[in-house]
C-alpha cells in the first residue's frame, strides 16, 4: 500500500528535542536535520552524550515522560511522525520502523522461546496464522545464518551466545519487512571478530531487502565499513554531513577532523605521526557556549566570529550534499599537515624485568558449589603461556573476550597464584606467591590500570587521599605533609590541577578518572605495568591523550608495561612486541612489524581483517570466521582455532584437531603456533594494505 | 464537679499547647536544616521532597516529645490516679484540688490514669530501645556480613546457615522463650548481651586499626578512645557494672534489648552479604588488592562506605519494623512490667475494653502508626534521594 511511496523514507528538519527536568529544560538535540534515501545508509557518528541516541528515539517517538520534540519534524515516507496518534504510531514502530538496541540479552525476552518472539511480530502486526509465521521465522533465522534454525527456534535466549543473541534480534527486525532499521550501537557489545560477522551480515541484508537503515556507532571505522553517508553530531547538533567519502577525504569540519586526528590508523606512528587528542571537554547540554558549540576546544577558534551567533549548516560547493557548521570552511587549509613531533628518541629497551615461562592456569569448577555433588570441571584459562618482557618495553597482549588475558594479569598480580610453571619479577618470584605473601617492594614493582574509568576510583573518598593511601601503602614519604606533597606532584604528572585533590570521583570526567587511575598505579615507581584495556571505555577524543600520557610517564620511568587490549589499531600504534592469545594459549608472538605482516597465525590474519579502519585508502582482504568463540569450559580437542579456521583444510589430515601445534620459532624470533607449512605461511598476503592517497 | 466534658476541638487546641516544646524543638532543627539543606548531604535531600518532610517531621516530633515527655506530660504516667476517672471519655474534668492539670484530654484508662500522659511517656519507651537496639542489629550485620560476602566459600556457607536458622525460628516464640523468668534466670540472657555487645567494639578497633595502622601516631588515641569509651559502655550495659554507675540497663529492658538485636541481625546480615558479593566485583576492590591491602582495610574502607546508601534506607524501615516489634511485644506482655506506659502493653490493655470505650486502646495505636508512617516515609524519601546520585 505504501510502495507508491518513492520520495526519501527519513526525513529529519531541524529537529530539537529537550528533556524537562527539575533543573528546567536541557537541550539534547538542536537543529537536527538529515535524510535517508530508500535502500540507503546513513551513519550517526558521535561521542557519548552528543544526542545520536536521542534522534533515535525522536524517530521512534519514544522520549520518554521527560523528553519533548521542541521544534521541527521527522517525515516517515512523507508523514510527519510528531502528528500521529498513539494508533498510527504503534502500527509503524516494529512494523515499518523496528530498531535494534546494543544489549541484545536486554532486548529479548528470556522468559520466551526464540521462537515464540519472532513468530510474535507478523502475527501481530499483520494477523498471520501460526503456522506462516513459523515458516517466515525459519526463513529469517537462515537469513542471518544462524546454523540449525529449526533448534535455534526452540531455545530460550540464555542458551545462546552474545553474537547469536544479536543475530536473532535482526532477525526481529527483518520479521516485518521494515523499511528503516534503527542500530543503536548494535556491535559495542560484541567481540571483534563476532562484530565482523554481524557488520558483513548488516550490509548484505541492506542490499537484499532494500532497507534503509540509521546506523549509529561511535566507530568510525565502522560506519566506513557499512555505510553510504554519515552524520557527524557534536554536543546535540550535527557538525558535518555528506557521503563517506567526502567526509572522510575531504572534511570540512574542524571537529571532524580531531576526531580522525586522534583515532590510531595504519599510517600511524609514535614518532612520525602522533595521535592528536582534542584539547578539553565536552560541554554538558546546559553549559554550552554562546555560538559554535565545539568553538572552546578549536584550534582554528576566532573570537568574535565563532562565539557571536548559532551558527547554521552550509553547504560545501561541488560535492554531493555535504553541509558542515562551521563558519571558516573556506579559511582553513584541510590539507595542512601536522608538525611532525621532535623526536622521543627510540626508547631502547633494557634488562629482561619480567619472564614467564610454562605459566598454566586453571579453574576447578564444581557442578554443585553447596553439596559438591557431581563432577568436577577444569576450566583452563592459560595454557603454557611463555614470554618475557624487557625495561622500559611495550609488550601487547591481545585477544577477544575469554581468551585468558585477564587471568594472566590477575596471576602476575599475586591475585591468582599459578597452577603450574614460573614467573619472575627481577630475582623474585611471583607465579607461586600470592599477594598477602609478597612484601612491599614487589606488590609496589608490578600495578595495575584498570579498564573501566567508573569503577577503577572508590566513590565514597576523595581523590587525594585515595592516592595517599597508596603512597602510605607503598611507604613512600615518612610524614603526611612529605606524602601530601608527592600525592601533588603525582597529580602534576599527569596533568591534573592540584585542586582535583579535594574532589570526589563523581565530579570528574572518564578521561581524567583514568589519569588519576594512572598516577595511582605509578605512585611508588612500579618496574612493571599491567594495563588492561587503559582507553576503551572512554571516548575516542580522550582515547589518544590518555594514551599518550601513558607511554610519556611509561619513556621517563623505564617502565615496563604490559599492555592488555583488543584493540590491534591502537596495539599497533604503541606496541614494541605484540602477543596473540586465544582460548588460554598464546598463539602468535613477535616484534609489531613481525606481527602485522605476514606470515601470520590464521586467528591474527582474521583478527587484523576483523578490525574496522576509519581510512578510505586501506583496502584490507576480508576474513570473516564462522561461530563464536569455544568456551574454556568446552575446549575443542588438538589446536584451540580448529572449529573456526578458515585455513585448516591447508593442513593435511586431522592433525590440527589431533594434536595441539608446536610453538615454532620463524625468523627473527617471530614465534607462531600453527601446523601450516613454511610454504602456505610464506605465501600469505598482507591483511592490510595502504593505498597512496589519490 | 465545676467544669464539663470539654469537646474535641478544645481537646486538641489544649492538647497543641502542651506540646510547645515539641513545636519550639521542631521549628529551630527543621527551620535551621531546611535553610543548609544544600551543604547537609544525604540528610538535607530529605527536604526536597514534600514526603520526607513530612515523615521527618513525624519522627522528630516522636524525638522531641520522648525528650521532653516530663514537661509535657500533665500527669504521672504510672502513679498519677484520680477517683472517678476510670474509663472517662476524653475531655473529662479532674475532680480533685491536687490534680496538676484540669482534664484528662484523651481521657482516662481501667486504672484511672490519663492516657494523654501515658502515650507521651510511652514514647520514651519505644525511642529509647528502637533505634539503639538497631543500630546495635546493624553493627553484628555488617560484622558478619561483610566477611561472609567478602570471603565467600565456608565462611559464607556456616554463617549464612545460622543466619537462616535464626530466620526460621519462630519470632515470638523465640521472645517468649528468652524473657520466660525460666531463661531469665540462667546466664543465657547475659551471655548473649556479653557477645552481641562485644561486637561493636570488635567493630571499631578494627575499622581505626585497618585503616591507621600506617600512622600509629593516630591509631594509638583512637584504639584508646574506643576501649575506654566501649569498655565502659560494655560493662554497663551488658553486665550491669558500670563503675561510674551512670550506664547500666535494668535486666527487664537488657533481655528485650538482646532480643531484638538477635532477631534483626540475621536479616541486616543476608543485605550486607549482598551489597558485599556485588561491590567486591569492582575495579576499586581489585586495585585495592593489588596494592596489598588487608582483607579488613578492603571490607571496612572500600566496600562498605559503598554499601551505605542501601543501608540507611534500610535502618529507617528496620526502627519502623522494631518499633512494631516493641510493640508486639508489650501488648504480649512480655518483658515490659506490667504497670509501664509501653504503647504496646496499653494498646493490649486497651483492648479489653474496646467494646465500652474506643480511646484506651485507639490513642496508644495511633501514636505507633504515626511514628512508623514517618519512618516509613522517610526512607522513602532517602531511598529516592540515594537513587539519584
Amino acid at each position: 500500500m505504501t510502495d507508491t511511496y518513492d520520495g526519501p523514507i527519513l526525513e529529519i528538519e531541524n529537529l530539537s528535542i529537550s528533556f524537562f527536568t527539575r533543573a528546567g529544560e536541557i537541550p539534547a538535540v538542536m537543529d537536527f536535520s538529515c535524510t535517508v534515501q530508500p535502500g540507503e545508509a546513513m551513519g550517526l557518528v558521535g561521542e557519548s552524550g552528543c544526542g545520536k541516541s536521542t534522534v533515535a528515539l525522536g524517530v521512534m517517538q519514544d522520549l520518554g515522560k521527560n523528553g519533548a520534540i521542541v521544534g521541527g519534524s521527522i517525515k516517515f515516507k512523507g508523514r510527519d511522525l510528531n502528528d500521529m496518534s498513539d494508533e498510527e504510531l504503534r502500527q509503524i514502530r516494529g512494523s515499518e520502523i523496528a530498531m535494534i538496541y546494543q544489549e541484545p540479552m536486554a532486548s529479548l525476552n528470556p522468559a520466551m522461546k526464540i521462537g515464540r518472539q519472532l513468530m510474535e511480530v507478523p502475527m501481530i502486526h499483520e494477523g498471520m496464522s501460526e503456522k506462516d509465521a513459523y515458516q517466515q521465522a525459519l526463513e529469517v533465522v537462515t537469513a542471518v545464518r544462524l546454523p540449525d534454525p529449526e533448534r535455534m527456534l526452540k531455545s530460550y535466549p540464555h542458551q545462546l551466545s552474545g553474537g547469536q543473541q544479536q543475530r536473532i534480534v535482526i532477525a526481529m527486525a527483518l520479521m516485518s519487512k521494515p523499511s528503516l532499521l534503527i542500530l543503536d550501537e548494535p556491535t559495542t557489545a560484541l567481540d571483534v571478530t563476532v562484530e565482523a560477522g554481524i557488520v558483513d551480515l548488516v550490509k548484505d541484508l541492506g542490499k537484499q531487502y532494500g532497507t534503509s537503515m540509521l546506523f549509529i556507532s561511535h566507530n568510525l571505522g565502522l560506519v566506513l565499513d557499512t555505510c553510504d553517508r554519515l552524520c557527524v553530531m557534536y554536543s546535540g547538533e550535527a557538525v558535518e554531513t555528506g557521503s563517506i567519502k567526502d567526509v572522510f577525504d575531504k572534511m570540512r569540519h574542524p571537529y571532524t577532523q580531531g576526531l580522525f586526528r586522534s583515532i590510531p590508523l595504519p599510517g600511524a606512528d609514535k614518532n612520525a605521526r602522533p595521535l592528536v587528542s582534542i584539547p578539553g571537554n565536552f560541554p554538558l547540554p546546559h553549559e554550552r557556549p554562546p555560538g559554535c558549540n565545539f568553538g572552546p576546544r578549536c584550534s582554528y577558534f576566532q573570537e568574535g566570529r565563532c562565539d557571536a551567533a548559532d551558527i547554521p549548516m552550509s553547504a560545501i560547493p561541488g560535492n554531493d550534499r555535504h553541509d558542515s557548521r562551521c563558519l571558516r570552511i573556506d579559511e582553513i587549509d584541510w590539507a595542512a599537515q601536522l608538525p611532525r613531533r621532535e623526536d622521543a628518541g627510540e626508547a631502547t629497551s633494557g634488562d629482561v624485568v619480567i619472564k614467564v615461562d610454562g605459566l598454566k592456569k586453571y579453574y576447578e569448577v564444581a557442578a554443585n558449589a553447596m553439596f559438591g555433588g557431581g563432577e568436577t570441571r577444569v576450566v583452563k584459562a592459560n595454557e603454557t603461556v611463555s614470554f618475557e618482557a624487557r625495561e622500559s618495553e611495550t609488550l601487547a597482549i591481545v585477544g577477544e573476550s575469554g581468551c585468558g588475558k585477564s587471568t594472566l594479569a590477575k596471576v602476575l598480580l599475586g591475585l591468582e597464584t599459578a597452577t603450574d610453571g614460573e614467573s619472575t619479577l627481577g630475582n623474585a618470584d611471583i607465579a607461586n606467591v600470592p599477594i598477602e605473601e609478597r612484601d612491599r617492594r614487589t606488590i609496589a614493582d608490578i600495578q595495575m590500570v584498570f579498564q573501566n574509568p567508573f569503577d577503577t576510583l572508590n566513590p565514597s573518598h576523595t581523590i587525594g587521599s585515595q592516592i595517599i593511601r597508596v603512597l602510605e601503602k607503598f611507604g613512600v614519604g615518612s610524614t603526611v605533609a612529605e606524602r601530601e606533597e608527592r600525592m601533588l606532584e603525582l597529580l602534576d604528572l599527569v596533568k591534573l590541577p592540584r585542586a582535583f585533590a579535594k574532589r570526589k570521583p563523581r565530579q570528574l570526567s572518564g578521561g581524567q578518572k583514568q589519569r588519576i587511575g594512572i598516577a595511582r598505579a605509578f605512585a611508588g615507581t612500579p618496574k612493571v605495568v599491567v594495563a588492561d584495556e587503559p582507553v576503551s571505555a572512554l571516548d575516542v577524543s580522550v582515547q589518544a591523550a590518555v594514551t599518550d600520557l601513558l607511554m610519556e610517564i611509561q619513556r621517563e620511568n623505564r617502565t615496563t608495561m604490559l599492555f592488555i587490549s583488543h584493540d590491534l589499531s591502537i596495539v599497533r600504534y604503541l606496541s614494541d612486541r605484540v602477543l596473540v592469545m586465544y582460548l588460554g594459549h598464546v598463539v602468535e608472538m613477535g616484534t609489531t612489524d613481525q606481527v602485522f605482516a605476514p606470515p601470520y597465525h590464521p586467528y591474527t590474519e582474521a583478527l587484523l581483517s576483523a578490525v574496522p579502519i576509519a581510512d578510505t585508502s586501506v583496502e584490507k582482504k576480508r576474513i570473516v570466521l564462522d561461530g563464536d568463540i569455544p568456551s574454556a569450559m568446552d575446549p575443542p580437542s588438538g589446536c584451540p582455532f580448529q572449529t573456526r579456521c578458515p585455513r585448516k583444510s591447508s593442513v593435511p589430515g586431522n592433525l590440527c584437531e589431533a594434536e595441539v601445534p608446536p610453538m615454532r620459532t620463524l625468523a627473527g624470533g617471530h614465534q607462531v603456533k600453527c601446523h601450516l607449512s613454511d610454504e602456505v605461511l610464506a605465501e600469505m598476503e598482507p591483511v592490510i594494505q595502504v593505498h597512496a592517497a589519490e | 464537679m465545676d467544669a464539663d466534658i470539654i469537646g474535641f476541638g478544645s481537646i486538641f487546641a489544649r492538647a497543641f499547647v502542651l506540646f510547645w516544646p515539641v513545636w519550639a524543638a521542631l521549628a529551630v532543627v527543621m527551620g535551621v536544616s531546611f535553610a543548609m539543606r544544600r551543604r547537609l548531604g544525604l540528610y538535607g535531600q530529605v527536604y526536597d521532597s514534600w514526603l520526607g518532610i513530612v515523615g521527618l517531621f513525624l519522627v522528630l516530633f516522636w524525638v522531641f516529645t520522648a525528650l521532653f515527655a516530663d514537661v509535657i506530660a500533665p500527669f504521672d504516667a504510672v502513679e498519677g490516679v484520680y477517683s472517678g476517672m476510670k474509663k472517662a471519655v476524653p475531655g473529662t474534668p479532674v475532680a480533685s484540688d491536687s490534680a496538676p492539670y484540669d482534664y484528662f484530654l484523651f481521657g482516662g484508662d481501667n486504672l484511672a490514669r490519663d492516657v494523654f500522659s501515658r502515650m507521651v511517656e510511652g514514647s520514651q519507651t519505644v525511642l529509647a530501645i528502637a533505634p539503639a537496639a538497631t543500630i546495635f542489629a546493624f553493627m553484628v550485620g555488617i560484622t558478619l556480613g561483610l566477611p561472609a560476602g567478602f570471603y565467600g566459600g565456608r565462611t559464607d556457607t556456616v554463617l549464612t546457615f545460622l543466619a537462616n536458622l535464626v530466620l526460621a525460628f519462630p519470632v515470638i516464640l523465640l521472645f517468649y522463650l528468652l524473657v520466660t523468668p525460666g531463661i531469665r534466670e540462667t546466664p543465657i540472657p547475659t551471655a548473649m548481651a556479653a557477645v552481641l555487645f562485644l561486637i561493636p567494639i570488635v567493630f571499631f578497633v578494627m575499622f581505626f586499626y585497618s585503616r591507621y595502622a600506617t600512622r600509629p601516631d593516630v591509631l594509638y588515641i583512637q584504639l584508646a578512645c574506643v576501649i575506654v569509651l566501649g569498655g565502659w559502655l560494655y560493662s554497663g550495659l551488658a553486665f550491669n557494672l558500670d563503675p561510674l554507675g551512670i550506664v547500666g540497663m535494668d535486666p527487664n529492658t537488657l533481655n528485650i534489648f538482646v532480643s531484638v538485636v538477635f532477631v534483626n541481625s540475621p536479616t541486616v546480615f543476608r543485605i550486607v552479604r549482598g551489597l558485599t558479593l556485588d561491590i567486591k566485583t569492582r575495579d576499586y576492590v581489585a586495585a585495592a588488592q593489588t596494592r596489598g591491602e588487608r582483607p579488613w582495610y578492603i571490607m571496612l574502607w572500600e566496600i562498605l562506605p559503598n554499601a551505605r546508601g542501601p543501608l540507611i534506607v534500610d535502618l529507617c524501615l528496620r526502627i519502623g519494623y522494631t518499633t512494631i516489634l516493641l510493640g508486639t511485644l508489650g501488648f504480649f506482655g512480655l518483658g515490659v512490667s506490667p504497670e509501664s506506659p509501653d504503647w504496646g502493653l496499653s494498646i493490649n490493655e486497651g483492648r479489653k475494653l474496646w467494646r465500652s470505650v474506643e480511646h484506651i486502646a485507639l490513642v496508644p495505636a495511633l501514636a505507633l502508626m504515626s511514628l512508623v508512617l514517618g519512618l516509613n516515609l522517610l526512607a522513602d524519601a532517602l531511598r529516592e534521594q540515594s537513587l539519584k546520585d
